[in-house]
């Protein structure tokens, strides 16, 4: 309870489907069991089809997506092209590394489509940046073991869109209620080739 | 007399002067004619860019265009390697800004930061001016869209249309006799390869030997700044009958 | 980790065209009241707000730099800085001073009106520097009794008068369940024309059930 890590809550997940990726957060932001905003979205763009998911402190939150603002803005400046999610995966974790005693208490989720091949990519990461690559999908926050259930049961490959969207969306949702600490809402993400749908679910307001 | 007085930036000449700094400005009017201009709903650069040799690598890059910042571009007349300095300060500038307020930085901070940084080249000891102008275009929410131009002294000021580079001064009485308060981005557009075909040292024109760019606002309100490709440059060229005759090249 | 909350009251209210900031009078130290007359609020610039709670010392030190600086800018530049931007600003500067030796333990809330759009903001800001847009918020014990009055009473376009009586209603809250007295608040309300203070009666009795 006094972990870092849950003491604002929130939620997290990712998911491959064919030729396309989700990912989606909850939109809770807490102090332990109050519930201070129920408008704080955990998922930020970082070019077409790049996405980084950030649950944990909220002050890390803020300070970590905007510091890969400030370097993925550079990064697209000096080489003029968008960077690729592999690539950028690979500057989170080196970033997150840069801090390892003293590290952003954030569990990071980045999610994309590579943009030569198309191919979908999702991974995540532990608070040190140690990169943990998924072929399925990637959970984090407060209501992550709920998630590792509900995406266990529910995920299958080669989701089309429509189909990986209502997978992703049920199983935030139905992982959030079982958790106090996140919730209130969602924002999902469908990225697919030359197309982002983002979506926002109501959810239950308690 | 000038080598007693122009060996560093930092000492006046008798007669006032800091002989530095005018070199510099001497080597930005042998550099490519550049221009900006200031519509109502936009502003559009260009710039000539001046080809060396037919064995010169044509990358897709600009050399006389960048990108500032998401609410910024310019265009550099003068030494390419200096700007490039001074670009990527202006880059980090800006992200710095909005790093530290999560809002765009306001056009004319950044041009002034840039300024300052060039002025100081032209007091502290030993070292030597940027021999670089630039033309700044960029929108923000306080004073919509703006058009700057600065120099090696670290000068610089607002302006509905002007120039830089060989040719400057004819381009600058060109803009002063054509320019419309009002004009549209188009009428802007249009107005710049005319201008830029009077001062540039062939009449006919082609997108290798130009670079083109515009800021402008979409219909639900966003702004956006844009390189040009060749085919739009052919395009606008052609729209203006300026461009050089293709089957003429062959011969 | 997350440290327990103060008796010292923040409140902080949207509406169509303004945001009202209160702040409790009662300068408090342990259980002692040192002053009943303290405004734990400074101006940041014309149509910025900051409010401010936590370790005494730290509260006011931090408060003034973050005014001086916003007041530095606004010579500079001719221009200030929006609400939103003065919030990122506190922001960072309360997180690079949380990784420090020594961070500055303070609770915030930044209300204002955007001088372009007009638009009524407020920013909460805990000492973690976790920032967040709120339409309502509080500091404190304040925020267990006070969030769920405004969650049923609150709506985005109230005008300044309906502002005020929601703040009555969480005043009395407040005077009904808080331990101890926190001896009236200071309230202000900041729209596009500025800051202006709001005449609050702070002698009402409110008597618990």
């Amino acid at each position: 309870m006094s972990s870092p890590f849950s003491i604002n809550g929130g939620a997290c997940v990712a998911m491959v489907g064919k030729d396309c990726v989700a990912i989606a957060c909850d939109l809770r932001l807490g102090l332990q069991a109050l519930t201070v905003s129920n408008n704080f979205p955990k998922i930020f763009q970082y070019g077409d089809n790049v996405f980084l998911g950030l649950t944990g402190l909220a002050t890390d939150v803020n300070t970590v997506s905007d510091l890969f603002r400030w370097k993925v803005n550079m990064y697209r400046l000096r080489e003029e092209r968008q960077i690729a999610p592999r690539t950028f995966a690979n500057l989170v974790s080196s970033s997150l590394y840069e801090k390892r005693f003293g590290p952003y208490f954030v569990s990071p989720v980045v999610a994309g489509l590579d943009p030569k091949t198309g191919r979908p990519f999702i991974c995540g990461f532990d608070s040190i940046g140690c990169i943990d690559f998924a072929k399925d999908f990637i959970v984090s926050g407060t209501a992550s073991e709920q998630l590792f259930g509900m995406c266990e049961s529910l995920w299958e490959p080669d989701l089309d869109a429509d189909a990986l969207f209502e997978t992703i969306s049920q199983s935030l949702l139905n992982a959030v209620d079982r958790d106090a600490l996140s919730g209130w809402g969602a924002h999902v993400y469908i990225i697919e080739k030359d197309k982002v749908t983002k979506r926002l679910l109501k959810g239950r307001q308690d | 007399m000038s080598r007693r007085y122009d060996s560093r930036t930092t000492i006046f000449s008798p007669d006032g002067r800091l002989y530095q700094v005018e070199y510099a400005l001497e080597a930005i009017s042998h550099a490519g004619t550049a221009i900006g201009i200031l519509a109502k709903d936009g502003i559009v650069l260009a710039a000539e860019r001046k080809v060396t040799s037919k064995l010169l690598e044509q990358d897709t890059s600009a050399e006389k265009l960048y990108i500032l910042n998401d609410n910024m571009i310019c265009a550099v007349a003068g030494m390419t390697a200096d700007a490039n300095i001074l670009i990527a300060f202006a880059r980090e500038t800006a992200q710095d800004y909005l790093l530290t307020y999560n809002e765009d930085i306001p056009c004319e901070q950044l041009v002034r930061r840039l300024c300052d940084l060039k002025q100081g080249y032209t007091q502290r000891g030993g070292l030597r001016p940027f021999g670089v102008s630039f033309i700044y275009a960029g929108w923000d929410p306080q004073r919509q869209f703006q058009l700057y131009l600065s120099n090696p002294s670290g000068n610089y000021g607002g302006w509905k249309a002007t120039s830089t580079g060989a040719n400057h001064a004819s381009a600058q009485s060109l803009l002063k006799q054509d320019y419309k308060e009002d004009c549209s981005l188009d009428e802007a557009c249009g107005m710049a390869v005319k201008v830029l075909s009077k001062t540039m040292d062939s009449t006919k024109l082609s997108s290798e030997k130009i670079e083109f760019a515009t800021v402008g606002q979409t219909k639900d309100g966003k702004v956006y700044h844009r390189l040009w490709s060749a085919d739009e440059i052919t395009a606008l060229l052609k729209k203006h009958d300026l461009a050089k005759d293709e089957t003429a090249e062959e011969k | 980790m997350y440290d327990a909350p103060t008796m010292e009251v923040l409140l902080g209210i949207t509406g169509k065209d303004f945001t009202l900031i209160a702040a409790s009078k009662a300068a408090m130290r342990g259980a002692t009241v040192l002053k009943a007359s303290d405004d734990k609020t400074r101006a940041l610039n014309k149509h910025t707000l900051m409010a401010f709670s936590g370790e005494a010392g730290d509260t006011v030190q931090f408060a003034e730099y973050i005014q001086a600086n916003a007041q530095l800018y606004s010579m500079r530049n001719e221009a200030d800085l929006s609400p939103s931007a003065l919030a990122n600003f506190v922001r960072g500067e309360l997180a690079s001073s949380l990784r420090s030796r020594k961070p500055y333990h303070v609770n915030l809330l930044l209300g204002g009106v955007d001088p372009i759009t007009h638009k009524s903001r407020l920013y909460w800001l805990d000492y973690l520097a976790a920032l967040a847009p709120v339409p309502y918020a509080a500091h404190g014990y304040a925020q267990y009794y006070c969030l769920s009055i405004l969650d049923k009473h609150h709506h985005p376009d109230i005008s300044l008068g309906q502002g005020i009586k929601l703040l009555n209603l969480c005043t009395d809250e407040l005077k009904r369940r808080l331990p101890i007295d926190f001896k009236g608040m200071v309230v202000k309300a900041v729209t596009k024309d500025g800051i202006i203070d709001i005449e609050f009666d702070d002698d009402k009795v409110v008597h618990a059930a």
